[in-house]
Formats: C-alpha cells, structure tokens, sequence
C-alpha cells in the first residue's frame, strides 16, 4: 500500500532527476526510463523500489522533461521530435537576445498544460475515454492516414514568386515542395528498415528508433549552428513577461487541444498534435505559438502516460507508459489518484527549477559561446548514440541526419522527418505492414 | 477557410456513409482519406498549380534596401488608368519584399474610392507569421500615393497587405457602368471552386470506383465550395456557365481563429457520431441530441460570449472596407 509519503518523495526524485537531465541535449526521457526498466528487471524491480513509488518517479521524470526539455530545444537548438516546431521561433527569440523569455513562455504553456490535464483526466478521463477508445480503436488506422495526407497537402510552395508565369515558376516553387515529399519519403524508408530489418545489435532493440530520431531532429540543428558561425547576443534575464490573457489562452487551447489529439491517438507525437491544432485555431502570433508547444508536450507526454491509469480504459500510449507497464499494472482509483497527485507535485516543484536551470545554461552559453556549445552537445549526442546502441546506432543516426538536413537546407518542413514512423506505422495499423516490406525487400 | 478546417469537414463528409464507415473498421482507409483529400484540393489545385500559370502583364518588385512607394503606387495606378484608356483589363502582379530566410517588408496597397487615389505604404520587417520583428531590419516607414482617372470598384477589401512567400495579382477589369473592378488573385476560385466541377469529380469517380467513393468525393468538393461562400470572396459556383464570382455572405473573415475551430469541432462531431452510431451495438447514453448538447452548443454560447466583443468590432471593419 502507497504512502503519501512515498508518493510526495518518488514524485519529487523523478522531478529533480528529470529537470537535471532534460537540460541534457539529444537525451530523451524515454531512454532514461528504458535503462530504469532494464536495471529494475535485472535486479527484480521490487528490489529497488516499491513499483506505485516507481510510477510516481516516473511520472515527475516525464513532467520535468516535458517542460523543461525546451531549455535545450530554444537555447541550444537541440530538440526532440515533439519540439522541432519550437525550435525556429526559439532561434528568433535568441538572435534577439530573448531566449530566456522563449523558455519561460513555453513553461507558462506547460504550466496550463499540466491544469488542462489534471482537470480533462479527474473530470472527464474516467466517464469518456472508455467510450471514444472504444468508438475510434477499429478507426485508428485512418486517423493516421489522414493526419499523413494533411501533413504533405498543406506544406506551401516557397518560391516562384517572382518573374512572368510559366513552367519554370511552377518548378521554381515546388523545389521545396519536392524535397519535403523527399523527405518524407526517405525518413519512411528508414522507418521501414528499422522495423524490418533492422541492422542494430538485439541488445539495443529497445531503443530501435532512438538514433533515426536524433540524427533526423537534434543533430542537422546543432550541425548548421556550428558550421554557420551563429553569433548569438548577449540574452536577457528579464524580471517581469508581460502576456496578454487573449494571447495566453489562445496558446493554451490550442496546445491543450493538439497535445491531447496526440495523446489520444497512438502514434501520432506532440508535435504532430501542436502544427494540427495551430491550423485549426488559426494561431499566429509567436508567444501565443510558443505556449501552444509547451501546453502540446505537457498534455501529450504526461496525458499520455496518466491515459494508463484511467480505469477501465488504460490506454498505453507513448513510450514511457509501454515501458511503465512492463513493471507496474495500475487496476484502482488509489492508482488514479496517486498518478494525479504525482503529476500536480512534479510541476510545481519543476517551476522553481525553471529559472535557475535556465540561467545555468545561458551562462553556460555566454562562457563557453554558442558555436563551442554546439559543436559540445553533437559531441555529447553521439556519445548518448554510442552508449546505448552502438557503432550501428551511430550510423544509423548519420543516414538519419542527411536526411534530416534536406528540409533544412532546402526550405521544406521539418515535420516531413516524422516519416520514420508515421508510414510504417500507418502500413501495420492498416493490416499491410509487412505486405509493403516485402515489397521493398526488407522481409 | 484554413485548409484544417475543409480537410476535416471532407471527412465528415465521408463519415456520413455509412459503407465508408464499415470499411474503415475493417481496415480499408480509402473512404476517408478520399474525403478529406478532396476536401481540400480546390484550394491544393490553385495555390500550387493554377496561380504558377496565371499571366500578368505588369509586375511590380520593390527594392528591399530602398523601397519606392511612389513607384509601387504609380504602378498600381497605370494598371488601372490604361485599362480605363484601352477598355481591356490589365493585370498587375505585387512582389513581396524578402529580406531574409524569415523576414520580409509589409506593405500595403489600399484604394481610396471616394478620391480616386491608391495610397502605398512600406511598414516593418516581419516574420513568416506575420509577427514584427526587431528592429534589427530598420528601415524607415515610406508612403505614397497616386492620382486614378478611372472611378474603381472594389470587390473584396479595399486595403490589401503584401508581406509573406507571396503577393497578389490584381486584375484591373473595365465594367459596362465605366468603373474599373479591382478584382482580388482572379486565378483563384474560378473553375477549382465550381459546383460543377464537384460533379464531374463525382462523376468521374464513380466510373471509377463506385457510387459511394463518388458521392463522398463530390460532396467534400461541394462542401469546400460551399463553405468558402462564408468568407468575403466567393467564387465562380457554376463555371463555365458562370464566369463571375458570385460574392461571398460575408459572415466571417477565413483566416479567422474562431470560424476554423468551431468548423474543426463541429466535423469532428459529426465525425463521432457517425463511428458511433454504425457501432452494433451503439454506445449506451449517446444520443445525438446530447452529443450536440454538450458538444457543441455549450462550447459555442461559451465562445460567442468570448468572441462577442471581436465579433463588434469585425463588424465595424466591414463596414469601414465597403
């Protein structure tokens, strides 16, 4: 039986852990859960910890990286494939020597997050979720198709705006358009190899996608900013964010709604669920952007796992609940609850850890400079590559990364990286999964 | 509309058959994604292809480190005083001003009908969403404006603002009461936007795939249509035997927050109620009232109460852009 105690301690352990490491470019808290999971199984997890204390540690790892994951995403240009959308405002912000205030937005963002979770998950999870789980589970393979075929129809042209019409205009602007297909395209192709066939040692196939993901979302970034001689100015710790409320809440609402679209929806990531909703709320003011992210990761990590506690659904959605599981089964409201209350105590002790963290990086910065930071943290992120899966994963995430630079260099979107999993995940759900690999030769 | 809001209304559209339904339960997306496809290929059709091929007989390209408003406003009256000379329409493509991979110089081209001049105004640097950037960019604010011998009449709003990716063409077209028509992207909205069109799509599906894959595919197309029809534009609903634009009710601006999501909720509504009710058997307490009940009209009295003030004050711009 749990103890408030406990709850109170595991919450604030997993919080600390993770405000600590969420500052750490290219680490993902998914893979600091795996290696939790392979160390308590090897042990025998009652060994290290009471499984309920286990889950509440984990849940304040998950809510610290899903705020404050945005440190190294705006300050270092590092981020994950939830926050790549963060990233281009974030640089904005820096160049004008206002990357503090990029992070204290998207932690406000988080903060709202966390209220519309707790609110949507105690008033609303236990009554509805059962019931849309069960309408959309058959359906779920359509939703993604949709979400793949908007994602590719919606990108816009770029060039061809000057000059007399014809051909060459239309070519000039689907230049972009093109190598966004590309992209995509390419990403998709080395999904379906990771899945497949995929040519990394057995021992780090749990974390098969790890170094697609960071070669195709972290390492381009950390690339040009170290190739590019990026100045950046001197940042300002600012005593006071003036936010108007209209601008807040509708940031808030649109990241609340596209976080929980993701975290409903299997596969579908924070990222995918915040350029969704934005459309649909028309959103386009930058702070109200940069609130929407961190209202979007908020909902769609720490929704997703608290969707595991809800009784008589208990959704596994995202990384962290399918790794929790193997360890922990939550089957009463004394699990509900605990999970509510771990979450609530994680963010208000991550708040305070906003700001001192943040100014340890921008100090960091300003000491070491931003080009050396960079060229540090691709260090730091092949290593984490290294670590964890190898020569193979290494290269891995170099195939990944040329990919990734396309749309970078190219002007296309970023999101078209996501590739890697959306397709062949779309395949599977579909039921012709491994009729396509067969195709390709994968199988 | 944005294209979030017709691409999900297209599958709405889609979910209203109840075979498509079916068959997205047993795995075959086809449905759908047909919906919400062609839900969204009238606008995909003219921003990527048509207006690439649409030829304009002027072009107007200010200098990013000097714009010239009174070269930018002399243009524009050229345009419109040599179609009022020539009684043949004269097209008029606006440049936009890239300053860098994410900043561009706003400017705007506003007509002043009563005293038959077109004022033009370089403002601040933005970003590609619109927002003002730093002052890093600098460049003083410059205006002009320029002398029409030509009465004009405007068809969508009399103030347009260049900024992003791209500018408008304008057509200066001469109508049979002497004024000239300042007709908004004339590329736009003609055949991609007809009904009949929709019904061809339909048609030439139906050969193709069926009835059902038919009717899903012409009513998203003629739902994109009609929705369009909300807005201030319009558009030619029965191209080729109507040429003209027919003018739109004017009920909400497209690019407005609170018209694309309540167009998102309301289709994923409708969506939900159509999975749910060729459910066998249907969930228990789901009834359609309610589902509309608590899913719809408490959120919108909710945001009307919110939206009410913007909402006088939208009303006041069109009346001030008349």
């Amino acid at each position: 039986m749990v103890t408030c105690t406990t709850v109170v301690l595991a919450s604030l352990t997993g919080a600390l852990a993770g405000s600590l490491l969420a500052c750490v470019p290219g680490l993902h808290v998914y893979n600091v859960i795996a290696l939790i999971v392979v160390f308590s199984v090897r042990l025998g997890s009652a060994a290290v910890l009471p499984t309920e204390a286990l889950a509440c540690a984990v849940i304040g790892l998950v809510v610290a990286y899903a705020m404050l994951s945005t440190i190294p995403s705006i300050l270092l240009a590092a981020p994950d494939e939830s926050a790549f959308f963060t990233t281009l405002p974030g640089q904005r912000y820096l160049q004008d020597g206002r990357g503090y205030a990029a992070v204290w937005l998207t932690v406000v963002g988080s903060l709202a997050g966390v209220m519309a979770t707790a609110a949507g998950y105690v008033l609303a999870a236990p009554c509805l979720l059962p019931t849309v789980w069960l309408v959309f589970r058959p359906h779920t393979h359509w939703v993604l198709w949709c979400v793949i075929a908007f994602m590719l129809l919606s990108e816009w042209p770029k060039g061809g705006s000057l000059g007399q019409a014809g051909v060459h205009k239309l070519a000039a602007a689907w230049t972009s358009l093109g190598a966004g297909l590309l992209t995509f395209l390419l990403s998709a192709m080395l999904g379906f190899i990771l899945l497949h066939r995929s040519p990394m040692a057995p021992e780090a196939a749990f974390q098969n996608l790890m170094p697609a993901f960071i070669g195709l979302f972290t390492v381009p970034w950390l690339l040009l900013n170290g190739l590019s001689r990026t100045e950046i100015p001197a940042q300002r710790i600012e005593k006071r964010i003036v936010l108007e409320r209209r601008t807040f809440l509708q940031g808030a609402l649109a990241g609340v709604l596209g976080g929980g679209f993701a975290a409903f929806f299997p596969v579908i990531t924070g990222g995918v669920g915040a350029f969704l909703a934005g459309h649909a709320t028309a959103l386009r003011n930058d702070r109200a952007f940069m609130i929407s992210q961190g209202a979007a990761r908020m909902v769609y990590y720490a929704g997703g796992l608290l969707l595991l506690f809800v009784p008589g659904a208990a959704l596994v959605r995202g990384g962290a609940a399918a790794m929790l599981r193997t360890l922990f089964t939550p089957f009463d409201r004394v699990d509900f609850w605990m999970a509510a209350a771990a979450m609530l105590i994680a963010a208000a002790s991550v708040c305070l850890l906003a700001r001192p963290l943040t100014c340890g990086v921008l100090r960091a910065m300003a000491v070491c400079g931003y080009r050396a930071i960079s060229w540090a943290s691709l260090g730091l992120v092949a290593l984490i590559v290294f670590a964890v899966t190898g020569l193979m994963g290494v290269l891995v995430a170099l195939v990944a990364a040329a990919i990734g630079l396309i749309p970078l260099l190219c002007g296309a979107r970023r999101m078209n990286c996501l590739g890697v999993i959306l397709l062949p995940m779309a395949c599977n759900l579909s039921g012709f999964g491994p009729q396509v690999a067969a195709w390709l030769g994968l199988q | 509309m944005k294209g979030i809001a017709h691409f999900s209304i297209g599958v709405a559209v889609a979910s209203c058959f109840p075979s498509v339904v079916r068959a997205g339960a047993d795995g075959n997306p086809l449905g759908f994604l047909l919906g919400g496809i062609f839900g969204l290929l009238p606008d995909t059709i003219d921003f990527k292809f048509t207006r690439y091929f649409y030829r304009h007989d002027l072009e107007v390209v200010p200098d990013p480190l000097r714009p010239n408003a009174r070269m930018t406003a002399d243009a524009v009256a050229l345009a419109i005083n040599r179609a009022y000379e020539t009684g043949r329409a004269v097209r008029i493509k606006l440049a936009p001003v890239r300053l860098a991979a994410d900043a561009w110089r706003r400017y705007e081209v506003e007509f002043d009908v009563p005293a038959r001049k077109v004022n033009v105004r370089f403002g601040p640097a933005v970003d590609t969403s619109g927002n003002e950037l730093s002052e890093r960019w600098g460049g003083a604010a410059t205006e002009a404006e320029a002398a029409l011998t030509a009465p004009i009449k405007i068809e969508y709003f009399a103030r347009l603002t260049i900024d992003a990716f791209d500018g408008p063409v304008l057509t200066m077209e001469p109508q049979s009461d002497g004024r000239i028509a300042v007709k908004f992207i004339p590329w736009h909205r003609t055949w991609s936007h007809s009904l009949i069109t929709s019904f061809l799509a339909g048609l030439a599906t139906t050969w193709w795939l069926g009835p059902i894959y038919g009717a899903v595919v012409g009513g998203a197309h003629a739902a994109h249509v009609l929705t369009d029809q909300i807005g201030y534009l319009g558009s030619s609903l029965f191209y080729p035997f109507q040429r003209e634009r027919v003018s739109g009710w004017r009920l909400a601006a497209s690019s407005g927050a609170a018209v694309n999501l309540v167009a998102v909720w309301s289709a994923s509504l409708l969506i939900f109620w159509n999975l749910c009710r060729n459910m066998n058997p249907a969930p228990a307490g789901w009834t359609g009232a309610r589902l509309a009940l608590y899913g719809l009209m408490i959120p919108a009295l909710l945001l009307a109460a919110l939206t009410r003030r913007r909402l006088r004050a939208h009303r006041r711009r069109v009346a001030d852009g008349r």
